[in-house]
């Protein structure tokens, strides 16, 4: 049961940093559905990014497995994390301790979602959360941890983690990450994600620091919508990787925001 | 001189009983003091809410949000106001304490908020703000500003209506609380223990400051307090408790 948890959770992270509203297929079977916005959508102003992704698939039976994620935001976007801790743990230890060895201020996000796997040909379905801690910069570009939790039907716990990579045009920010492969029972199939949802800073984040012996309340931009939306929306890209070597790739959009 | 006879709350006190909903349980704690017949005294009352699992509450389990609470007062029980002054609550939420006259506060606490947020339980200290509110239909108003800080900076007004209430209470204040939002598709947050104080004692009291008053007789038993309180996911639940009579 513990090993058909952990190919349940590496199904479900697999889906951890997609931005966004569109529909993909992947070898005419797999199909990804996402929708993103900003919350508040006000162009220039500190915002929380979310996401929902849907998977389904047109093949009946197991689906397989996301082994990697690549996302691109839009270009303009900017991601300001002045002000918020950074998590010095290694993935393994926060696989190991849980949630509790990175500092509260250096949590960026959040995500929930439903994984299935299949016992003796029932989808049996496995809630999950996730957890995005800043972590310390390599060679300036950010770096996440991502904890995994799942509790039923077994607990289990996983820690991954996500670099910022250089986006093409008309893209800025962009992340990326692998998703381990973990068998479950000889013979039985790997577990895949239904779906997933994100959510990334907020408008008000604050924390309390010590600037120059004083106590003082910092705030923390996060993610910042860019200052102009062009037509169409801002356009978005996500990359999904299975493990049967089939590649979606999603480009959806968010609304510009509402004129005031 | 104006008298308002007293309906609000505030923190740590004696006997308090435990009233079960569904799956938030609650515990009321009120306290006097100086506790002294016809005293001019600070009432601090407190409320403690708890996720309920498997029957028994839970410090593990974050309370169902409380949406609404019917707070009941001993008879006799009263809110001293010699000067006047109010505070609309559409002021409080555009300009904060700092845009209410300062004799329009009428006391202060603090309060806890969870959120389940992730794998977590996230936390949030709030401070809280009291203040006499222009009166509805000849019946005396309140607002509670609660702000917190970090790790998201909120601010919220509660608002709440004193009306007559049966016996053995005198009078009956009844709060709306909105949803304290948290993330988009993330739960609201829960308040956890809510704690405020209205009126002032003796020793730190201004001459025409706002108190609250003891009344002149104590019922067998103790002064009587009650709440009653609905939740987010519609199930409600209520708590009794006393505060000695003065010795």
């Amino acid at each position: 049961m513990l090993c058909k948890a952990r190919a349940l959770i590496a199904a479900l992270l697999a889906f951890a940093c997609m931005l966004i509203a569109a529909v993909a297929l992947a070898a005419d079977t797999e199909t990804v559905t996402i929708d993103a916005r900003f919350s508040p959508d006000k162009l220039g102003a500190p915002t929380n990014l979310s996401a929902t992704a849907k998977f389904s698939s047109a093949a009946p039976g197991p689906q397989s497995p996301v082994t990697k994620v690549t996302a691109y935001a839009p270009a303009g976007m900017l991601v300001d994390v002045r002000g918020a801790g950074t998590c010095a743990a290694t993935a393994a230890k926060l696989e190991a301790v849980g949630p509790s060895v990175c500092p509260a201020d250096s949590r960026v996000g959040f995500g929930k979602g439903i994984g299935l796997f299949e016992i003796a040909g029932e989808n049996v379905p496995g809630p999950f959360t996730l957890e995005f801690f800043l972590a310390r910069k390599e060679h300036g570009h950010i770096v996440m941890l991502i904890y995994v939790s799942a509790v039923t039907p077994a607990t289990e716990q996983l820690a991954l983690v996500a670099r910022e990579v250089r986006a093409p045009k008309p893209y800025g920010f962009g992340i990326t990450f692998d998703v381990p492969i973990i068998p479950t029972l000889p013979g039985a199939a790997l577990g895949w994600v239904d779906h997933v949802f994100l959510t990334f800073g907020a408008k008000n984040v604050a924390y309390y620091k010590t600037v120059h012996g004083k106590k003082k309340l910092v705030h923390v931009r996060g993610v910042v919508v860019p200052t102009t939306c062009p037509r169409g929306g801002f356009p978005i890209k996500a990359i999904i990787g299975f493990a049967d070597g089939a590649m979606v790739t999603v480009t959806p959009t968010i609304p510009c925001p509402h004129k005031q | 001189m104006i008298r308002t006879a007293l309906a609000t709350m505030a923190v740590w006190a004696a006997p308090a009983a435990v009233a079960q909903a569904e799956t938030t349980s609650a515990t009321i704690a009120p306290s006097l003091f100086p506790n002294r017949l016809g005293a001019r005294a600070a009432l601090t009352f407190t409320i403690r809410y708890a996720g309920v699992e498997f029957g028994v509450p839970s410090p593990l389990n974050v309370p169902s949000p409380v949406r609404r609470a019917v707070l009941h007062f001993p008879a006799g029980l009263r809110l001293d106001i010699p000067k006047l002054r109010s505070c609309t609550v559409a002021r409080l939420r555009a300009h904060g304490a700092s845009g209410c006259p300062a004799r329009s506060r009428i006391g202060s606490g603090h309060a806890l908020v969870e959120s389940r947020t992730g794998s977590q339980t996230i936390t949030e200290n709030i401070t809280l703000q009291a203040f006499l509110g222009p009166p509805q239909n000849l019946r005396p108003t309140f607002a509670i500003l609660a702000q917190g800080y970090t790790p998201i900076e909120e601010r919220v007004v509660l608002k709440g209506t004193v009306l007559a209430d049966s016996a053995p209470y005198g009078e009956e204040l009844k709060m709306s609380i909105p949803p304290i939002p948290t993330l988009p598709n993330e739960p609201d947050a829960s308040i956890a223990t809510f704690s405020l104080t209205v009126g002032q004692s003796k020793r730190r009291r201004a001459r025409d400051a706002n108190t609250v008053v003891v009344p002149s007789s104590c019922p067998i038993g103790g002064f009587p307090f009650a709440g009653e309180f609905t939740y987010a996911d519609g199930s409600a639940g209520a708590a009794l408790a006393t505060t000695p009579c003065p010795g």
